[in-house]
């Protein structure tokens, strides 16, 4: 039986047993190669269930729709790791209640999709430890590193080109399940701190606060990469944050859910490289 | 409309000597919004308040600017001045065109340019100032001293015979501190014991006054007038309430050749133990660490012979949460030990001893019964050679400052020797007699005069044994000569230098502290006894060397400030406070973790019928300290600072 069945199977069973109220997965897309989510309520619809290589979506970004724990019924979603360790932040910052999320866990390797054991997110503990030392792809570490290599000057003019093409739809956010404030700060006009038009300062402005808002937190599923429409890099600055705070803070978002926001604590050991 | 006032000090040269005053106070005056400017030699002056006050009133200010030094320089004299006009006092602000500006440029014209600008970005700030009222606050009229040397109890007293109550947390089995191991006191030649343990039982006896030994503070949260105070009551093994203090069991235990600490390892103690004869409480302790019964599981000698049953081994450290309004840290000081320096033989020979090791010899409670014999034989050592500055005034090995006390104290162990052993001899080595002080001058020429003092200009570069002799080399700089004597015992003054855990100890209370771990006062010359945190006093040794006289005299000033806080139910504070928007909070509560004073809290918002729609973050203003980490950290931007609202700001960063 391959995977995709297993899971359809898994997922009829806890609809109909009634464990979870819905399960979200991703079923056909509009091309071949593109998946799509969907909320499956009943056992009879699993058929639109669709678990292949192509699934690369963070799922997690739908837990947080209004209301959709609030009557303490519990939801089924399929969940790369990187989904788990999105469900792990928001729990720590408490947007879903763990014990609701049952979670569909599998990994894609090249082609290959495999089943990860676990249910709740608390069962992925030493998968979270393991990751810890996980990179980027190697294409994307290629890029890193030649960012990295460039001149201050260098790298500010490579980020203004990038920017110069935002054209402020914040796909990017909506992507994002970090991003789940009622009201961003970007729609905060009294005082007006972010400029909305898209000229170089307001998209520098949008950029930079998006990924302060993301430091410590973004779990790298690429989601908002994939989601811009201008094919800004976006991956890259996140992933400069996230080395940021491991390696300063030994911070590695979404290892559990009760990891306190990295930016809110403090310990008597924490570095002061940035006091003059 | 706003009608905002100008007010440009020169503050004497300060300011006018880089800013050109009267071109800030033209081009200020077109700032739309401004309705009065001027300019004056001092502002913070009376006649300088006075026309800022008549300014308000003759022109209906609705806001003013002070364009001169820092807000913690003179930002409560203005808002006086606003208050005492009619104006509400948070409609002021300080435009610091002296630190940010004119002392640290030297280009006038850049200066001024600059200061227009700073005058400007608050003229917009201040036309979006509110009216704030001053928050009430309780003050829990209790103290706590940490410490019970004879600044703590010093404190403690003066307190709690003004009437309030008093908690006083000292971590040995009794209070006392260094004062209790001395012999006889400088100037006076006073019997330490004798003045301090009166003082000690007026302590514990005192009706408002609660002692806590065998104690130590863990934690400490809140704010001036209600600190919430963690302490941790270690087990003493001992019922406090029953035992009479008889002394039995510590006669039959067992384990008897424990060096004491409090003899500082010259005589011994048993494993149940009180650190010195006349300690307070009288109740003894048992070191766990020695006590058969707690290593070995047999024993409990001390259990049978205690009459009254007062011997409980299955006592628990605990803890206690305790409120106060105001904290006297009087933890006090530690000596070097003789291990500090190569030449002097690294602590290795048994009759190197430190100026505290000298006092046990020669207090009558003490090992020798107040005989001065030297530790390796017992003998009486002949010649006596003491080292000043052994540590102390030395960059390369030791510590810079003066540790103060060490000239003293030697004159008097020159003394007390001389009046022991009439044939002994002294020789002294010195860097400078340092005797400022009531009496103190005397006190060395006595020494030297009547009771033959011998002191030797100039620093000691070798010493070691020969023939069951210790060789000390120096020079005399007086004479230019190289000099050597054969000693029998030789005393280092060594530096008076923090507690061990000073530094960890003040990161645990929220204090600061000097690069040796000296607590800092919040101004050395203005506010020496108060720390940078309101509500948090010290006293003694702590805050640097200091001798008993300058100890007591500190506590009773910060008795006095303390008492202060105390003369009044409620306490003003600024209203300078963080309140979070219900509507946009989304509940992710980092802000509870971040803010440092623990001020937010989590709130339920229900329906009519009970049922919760949301939870938000709420924060208490009586604990918000208004320090804006909240409002840095909130994503959503939904916690807002008063006197510091994004408005504000951002009419300020724009005005720039
Ligand atoms: C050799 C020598 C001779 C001296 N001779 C004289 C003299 O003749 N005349 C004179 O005026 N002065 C003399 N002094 C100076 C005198 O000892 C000090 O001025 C005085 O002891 C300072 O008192 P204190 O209360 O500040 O500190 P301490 O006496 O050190 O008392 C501090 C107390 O706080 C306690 N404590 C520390 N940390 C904690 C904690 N975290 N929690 C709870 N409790 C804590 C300690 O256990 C101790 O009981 C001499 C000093 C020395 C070293
Ligand atoms: S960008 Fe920041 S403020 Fe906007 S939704 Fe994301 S986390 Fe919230
Ligand atoms: S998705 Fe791309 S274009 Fe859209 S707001 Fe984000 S960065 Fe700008
Ligand atoms: S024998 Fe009992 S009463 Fe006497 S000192 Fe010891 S514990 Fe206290
Ligand atoms: S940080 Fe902001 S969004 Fe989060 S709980 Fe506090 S007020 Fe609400």
């Amino acid at each position: 039986m391959g995977i995709q069945e297993q899971y359809r199977n898994e997922a009829a069973e806890l609809l109909s047993s009634g464990a979870v109220k819905l399960v979200i997965g991703y079923g056909g897309g509009s091309t071949p190669d593109r998946r799509r989510p969907v909320f499956v309520r009943s056992a009879e619809e699993v058929s639109r269930l669709v678990l292949d290589s192509y699934c690369v979506a963070n799922l997690s970004a739908y837990l947080i729709s209004e209301g959709l724990l609030s009557d303490g019924k519990n939801v089924a979603v399929f969940l790369k790791p990187d989904g788990i360790r999105s469900v792990n932040i928001l729990s720590a910052e408490a947007q879903v209640n763990p014990d609701q999320v049952v979670i569909l866990g599998f990994n894609i390797e090249g082609e290959q999709t495999t089943p990860l054991p676990g249910r709740k997110a608390a069962d992925y503990a030493p998968l979270m430890e393991s990751l810890r030392s996980s990179g980027l792809s190697p294409e994307l570490q290629r890029e890193a590193d030649r960012l990295e290599q460039m001149s201050a000057v260098e790298r500010f003019d490579y980020w203004k080109e990038q920017f110069a093409k935002c054209i402020k739809c914040y796909a990017c956010r909506q992507v994002c399940p970090m991003c789940y404030c009622r009201r961003c700060i970007v729609d905060v006009n009294q005082p007006q701190w972010i400029n909305t038009s898209s000229h170089t300062l307001g998209n520098f402005e949008w950029n930079i606060v998006r990924a302060f808002h993301l430091a410590g937190r973004c779990v790298a599923c690429g989601g908002c990469d994939r989601a811009c429409p201008v094919n800004i890099p976006l991956r890259l600055i996140n992933h400069r944050m996230s080395k940021e705070t491991l390696d300063i803070f030994g911070h590695f978002p979404g290892e559990s859910a009760d990891q306190k926001p990295v930016l809110a604590t403090f310990r008597q050991d924490d570095p002061e490289t940035f006091i003059l | 409309m706003a009608k905002i006032g100008v007010f440009v000090c020169h503050c004497g040269e300060n300011i006018a000597s880089m800013v050109d005053t009267g071109k800030l106070v033209t081009t200020i005056s077109e700032h739309p919004g401004v309705a009065f400017s001027s300019e004056y030699k001092y502002f913070c002056s009376d006649p300088g308040q006075e026309t800022v006050k008549k300014a308000i009133r003759e022109n209906n200010l609705t806001g003013v600017v002070v364009a001169a030094c820092s807000p913690r320089m003179h930002e409560q004299t203005f808002r006086k001045a606003c208050a005492e006009a009619g104006l509400n006092p948070y409609m002021l602000e300080l435009a610091n065109i002296r630190e940010q500006c004119s002392w640290v440029h030297t280009d006038k014209i850049q200066a001024t340019d600059k200061a227009i600008e700073i005058t400007r970005s608050l003229v917009e700030k201040v036309k979006r100032n509110n009216n704030l009222q001053p928050i009430s606050v309780p003050v829990t009229r209790r103290a706590m001293v940490i410490g019970g040397g004879v600044a703590g109890i010093q404190a403690a007293l003066d307190i709690a015979s003004a009437g309030r109550e008093v908690i006083l947390v000292e971590r040995e089995p009794s209070i006392g501190g260094h004062m209790a191991q001395l012999s006889e006191t400088f100037p006076t030649l006073d019997c330490s014991q004798c003045i301090l343990t009166p003082r000690m039982v007026e302590a514990v006896q005192h009706p408002n006054i609660t002692v806590m030994t065998y104690s130590e503070v863990e934690e400490v949260d809140g704010y001036i007038g209600n600190f919430t105070v963690k302490v941790r009551q270690k087990a003493r093994y001992v019922k406090m309430e029953t035992c009479t203090g008889c002394g039995d069991c510590i006669q039959k235990c067992p384990v008897k050749k424990i060096p004491s600490d409090f003899e500082c390892g010259l005589g011994n103690r048993t494993a149940i133990y009180t650190p010195f004869a006349q300690a307070v409480p009288n109740v003894p302790v048992i070191d766990r660490d020695r006590c058969t019964y707690f290593k070995n599981g047999k024993c409990k000698i001390c259990q049978k012979t205690c009459q009254i049953d007062s011997i409980d081994f299955e006592q628990q450290d605990r803890m206690v949460s305790l409120e106060v309004g105001a904290i006297v840290v009087a933890t006090g000081f530690q000596v070097q030990n003789t291990a500090l320096y190569g030449e002097y033989g690294y602590g290795r020979y048994k009759d190197v001893i430190t100026g505290l090791h000298f006092e046990r010899l020669a207090s009558a409670s003490g090992p020798t019964a107040g005989k001065i014999l030297r530790p390796s034989d017992g003998k009486e050592p002949e010649t006596i050679v003491f080292l000043q500055c052994a540590g102390s005034r030395d960059a390369a090995k030791g510590v810079k400052y003066c540790s103060k006390i060490c000239c003293m104290y030697t004159a008097k162990h020159a003394m007390l020797y001389a009046h022991k052993v009439h044939h002994g001899k002294t020789r002294i080595f010195y860097m400078d007699i340092r005797a400022a002080g009531k009496g103190y001058d005397e006190f060395t020429r006595r020494a030297i005069e009547e009771d033959q003092a011998g002191y030797i200009r100039g620093r000691v570069s070798k010493l070691y044994e020969e023939n069951g002799k210790l060789i000390v080399r120096g020079v005399d700089t007086l004479l230019g000569k190289p000099v050597e004597v054969e000693a029998d015992m030789v005393v280092l003054a060594t530096a008076m230098i923090p507690q061990p855990d000073a530094k960890e100890f003040a990161k645990r209370i929220g204090i600061g502290y000097d690069e040796y771990g000296f607590y800092n006062e919040a101004h050395l010359k203005l506010r020496p006894v108060e720390t940078a945190t309101a509500g948090i006093y010290l006293a003694g040794a702590c805050q640097s060397p200091k001798d008993i006289p300058d100890s007591v005299a500190q506590a009773s000033a910060a008795a006095a400030k303390v008492l202060g806080l105390f003369s009044k139910e409620q306490l003003e504070r600024e209203p300078v406070v963080a309140s979070v928007s219900d509507s946009t909070c989304a509940g992710c509560w980092g802000c509870v973790i971040a803010c440092p004073y623990n001020a937010i809290d989590r709130r339920d918002i229900t329906d009519r019928n009970g049922n919760l729609i949301k939870r938000v973050a709420s924060v208490n203003p009586g604990l918000c300290q208004g320090c804006g980490t909240c409002v840095s950290f909130c994503r959503s931007n939904s916690i807002d600072l008063a006197g510091f609202t994004e408005k504000q700001i951002f009419a300020e960063v724009m005005g720039l």
